[in-house]
């Protein structure tokens, strides 16, 4: 019953939200009559309350274990705690579209109830995002209906959630991302909304600032999240992999990265209005792009759902659609649009502009990596994949390239040119420093590889110049842009030790009996197989290795698990890691032998906690941004 | 106003090269980043160069998993070809006979040397391109 109260809702939204349109679409009155905003306003609201509820029901149905209901028969079980029965929830297509709905919806109602009634974007926003939310609401009810009851008889036990998906950090990890990805049809609907106004000279920028900011903040920890958790739960050493699903991820964050920066030459000194635009459009399109790349099966991934062609067909119409609805209106409004002034060569923004094209090129290049097998399956039917070496080829010199540009900013101002001896005493000293830095390492570490070595020298370039800066300013006494500073040391710090991992990082298999001790290399001198156990877990059984290893003299105690699901008969391996700041020891437990020994495999991974904290610096800068304005 | 086309001319020509230069490099290191996938059948058919990178992909022949130390041997079928393969370390969870894999690596003289192997999240998991054969093969 409660089942079909949760349905009834999604459908009772969904003709609210088409009242919505039609009420204003065909019954359109003089703008002065605002009882019709206000009445559509109320509308809107309502609709939304009516995804929430619905949703909400939705959760006590995962939490009651009702598995008359397709979609929790199939991915949860009574045996779960209560935290998975309702992860569990967006653990596949259906519930995940339905998680992305009520975020879209949530977005929507606050950001259309933060406009004042007077605000004269106010209805054309909330217009859009009707329109969005129907379009995604339509195909979750007829492509994805998780709603959908087994029938006559419902199932007796759930056949259970994945259990690598059995993960505090996977259960955050998708709603965090979701808010993010959805976040940015705020300012797609703004400046679409604005676009169609037609009153170019209306500063918009102000009004979508922080919501930009902030649904940046939420897809870079989501990102973040998903890279940590394929650290520590798949036992592959690696974070990133260049899969499809990370790509079209990345492609979102550049995009947006790229349109805070414009956003803020935009408004500080009135340029780069048109490109600002066309980014804010961008942003939401990949997204798009993402949702469809993910749900239609077309690319063959890890993260990918069941292939079902009429999902893709209908994503790829609809997100078609809006893609040709917005850059519609902002090709014909373009014209009307020229910029007064002209960009100074060598100003602040002239440095940040290249970047944004870099940034642009790197989407470009990862839009062509992810749909050139496609593209040559499909005309040629030969089968391609293209991995980590493509990436790694075309980001270095983009990395080498912005962080130049990023050093040269640092010292550049707004608006004005920048003369070469100021330029040369600004960037030497950070140019002979990242080279004496880059010298030393080489020295310590012994090992070369181009593309590493460019990426590091990327990295000291940002963080140098950045501390040089600071240093300079803090001995003037004039201001500094903390949040700035944080932002971009992260991504500094980012290059230099994602590059770093690659190079230090090594992994050792080794084979050994239960009593065994190796010798393995100077830094692990003693690799001791203590204990083997078997415990048993409410819906899965354990085998837990006991290993003590001698690093760099200090024993390390390490108990990594091979665990057995029940419901699934799954096997996964669960890792265990010791960090210490500069590396992680990272032991997988592998197969039993014939014989009766056992391997593993033995990682040390140097850096990795650097990248997590390169990722949090950047978030913590743009939250200092955030805030910056509101306490002073 | 003439000085101003030509330079609007001469602007335009100088973002055409550079954008095409760009996409040139971009394909050029796609073209030789490419990981060619075949089945077994294809992989002996195809003259492949030496120390070229390939994937390979089928099913893992059941009873076909060796272990020795840390190196482990199996074969991989298509039902039509069987690739014998050798890999030096652990193998993924889902990795198991009778299941589908896609190994990446080298072809050496009739067997093939893999750097990584993967196995699929789900564990009803088939190469498509296997199961696209399997389908014109009304397997």
């Amino acid at each position: 019953m409660v089942g079909e109260i949760a349905h009834f809702l999604s459908i009772a939204s969904a003709l609210t939200l088409t009242l919505v349109l039609i009420f204003n679409i065909f019954f359109s009155f003089s703008d002065s009559h605002s009882n019709q905003l206000i009445l559509s306003c109320k509308l809107f609201n309502h609709a939304c309350f009516l995804i929430f509820l619905s949703f909400g029901l939705y959760i006590y149905l995962a939490v009651t274990d009702d598995f008359s209901i397709s979609y929790i028969a199939n991915h949860s079980n009574s045996q779960l705690p209560i935290f998975y029965k309702i992860t569990a929830i967006w653990s596949a297509h259906e519930g995940s579209m339905f998680l992305w709905i009520v975020f879209l919806t949530l977005w929507s109602i606050l950001f259309v109830n933060s406009l004042s009634s007077k605000h004269p974007l106010k209805k054309g926003t909330m217009l859009m995002l009707t329109f969005i939310i129907l379009g995604f609401l339509l195909f979750l009810l007829i492509t994805s209906n998780p709603f959908e009851r087994i029938l006559p008889f419902g199932a007796l036990e759930g056949a259970d959630i994945n259990p690598v998906l059995q993960d505090p950090a996977l259960a955050i990890h998708p709603p965090l991302l979701y808010l993010g990805y959805v976040g940015f049809v705020i300012s797609f609907s703004f400046i679409t909304a604005y676009l169609f106004y037609g009153d170019l000279h209306y500063p918009w920028e102000q009004d979508i600032k922080d919501w930009s900011f902030v649904a940046w903040i939420f897809l870079t920890i989501g990102i973040t999240l998903g890279s940590w958790w394929a650290y520590y739960e798949l036992g592959w050493g690696g974070y990133w992999f260049w899969d499809p699903v990370e790509n079209v991820a990345l492609m979102p964050w550049l995009a947006a990265t790229a349109f805070m920066h414009s956003l803020f030459a935009s408004s500080k000194s009135n340029i780069l209005k048109t490109w600002t635009l066309f980014l804010g459009i961008m942003i939401f399109v990949l997204s798009l792009f993402g949702a469809f790349i993910v749900r239609s099966g077309i690319i063959d991934s890890v993260h990918s759902f069941a292939n079902d062609p009429q999902r893709g067909l209908y994503l790829l119409g609809f997100s078609g659609l809006i893609t040709l609805i917005s850059l519609g209106i902002f090709a014909y409004r373009l014209p009307g649009m020229q910029s007064s002034k002209l960009i100074v060569t060598g100003s602040k923004e002239s440095f940040l502009s290249m970047n944004n094209i870099l940034m642009l090129t790197a989407i470009f290049s990862i839009f062509l990596g992810v749909t050139y097998p496609l593209i040559l399956e499909s005309f040629n039917g030969v089968k391609v994949s293209i991995g980590p070496p493509y990436y790694n080829t075309i980001f270095s010199p983009l990395i080498l390239l912005t962080s130049i540009f990023i050093m040269i900013s640092v010292e550049a101002l707004w608006q004005r040119g920048m003369q070469v001896r100021t330029l040369f005493f600004a960037v030497a000293p950070t140019f002979l420093l990242s080279t004496l830095s880059l010298f030393l390492i080489w020295y310590f570490v012994q090992i070369f590889s181009l593309l590493a070595y460019v990426g590091i020298y990327s990295g000291l370039l940002i963080i140098i110049s950045y501390f040089l800066k600071a240093a300079s300013n803090l001995k003037n006494n004039s201001y500094l842009n903390k949040g700035s500073f944080v932002a971009h040391v992260g991504l500094g710090l980012l290059f230099f030790s994602v590059s770093m991992n690659s190079i230090l990082s090594y992994q050792k298999n080794v084979n050994l009996f239960l009593g065994d001790q190796l010798f393995i290399n100077e830094s692990v001198s003693e690799f001791t197989f203590l204990d083997l156990q078997n415990i048993k877990a409410p819906n899965h059984e354990i085998v837990l290795a006991k290993i003590s290893i001698l690093h760099d003299g200090k024993p390390i105690y390490l108990n990594p698990e091979k665990r057995k699901y029940f419901a699934r008969g799954q096997i996964t391996s669960e890792t265990a890691i010791h960090a210490t700041p500069l590396k992680d020891t990272y032991l997988t437990i592998g197969d039993q032998l014939e014989n009766g020994s056992w391997t593993f495999s033995l990682q040390i991974n140097y850096f990795v906690k650097w990248i997590w904290f390169s990722s949090a610096l950047m978030v913590a800068g743009i939250l200092m941004t955030i805030f910056k304005k509101k306490i002073l | 106003m003439l000085q101003n086309r030509k330079k609007r001319l001469q602007n335009f020509f100088i973002v055409l090269f550079l954008s095409a230069l760009g996409i040139s490099l971009i394909l050029f290191s796609l073209n030789s980043k490419l990981d060619l996938f075949y089945s077994p059948s294809e992989m002996l058919s195809a003259e492949i160069k030496l120390g070229y990178r390939i994937k390979l992909g089928g099913m893992v022949k059941a009873g076909s998993i060796k272990y020795e130390g840390t190196k482990v041997s199996f074969i991989v079928t298509d039902f039509q070809t069987e690739v014998p393969v050798f890999f030096d370390g652990i193998t993924p969870d889902l990795f198991k006979e009778d299941s589908g894999v896609v190994a990446l690596g080298y072809y050496s003289a009739g067997s093939f040397i893999a750097e990584e192997i993967f196995a699929k999240h789900d564990e009803n998991y088939m190469p498509p391109e296997l199961m696209s054969e399997d389908k014109i093969n009304g397997r």
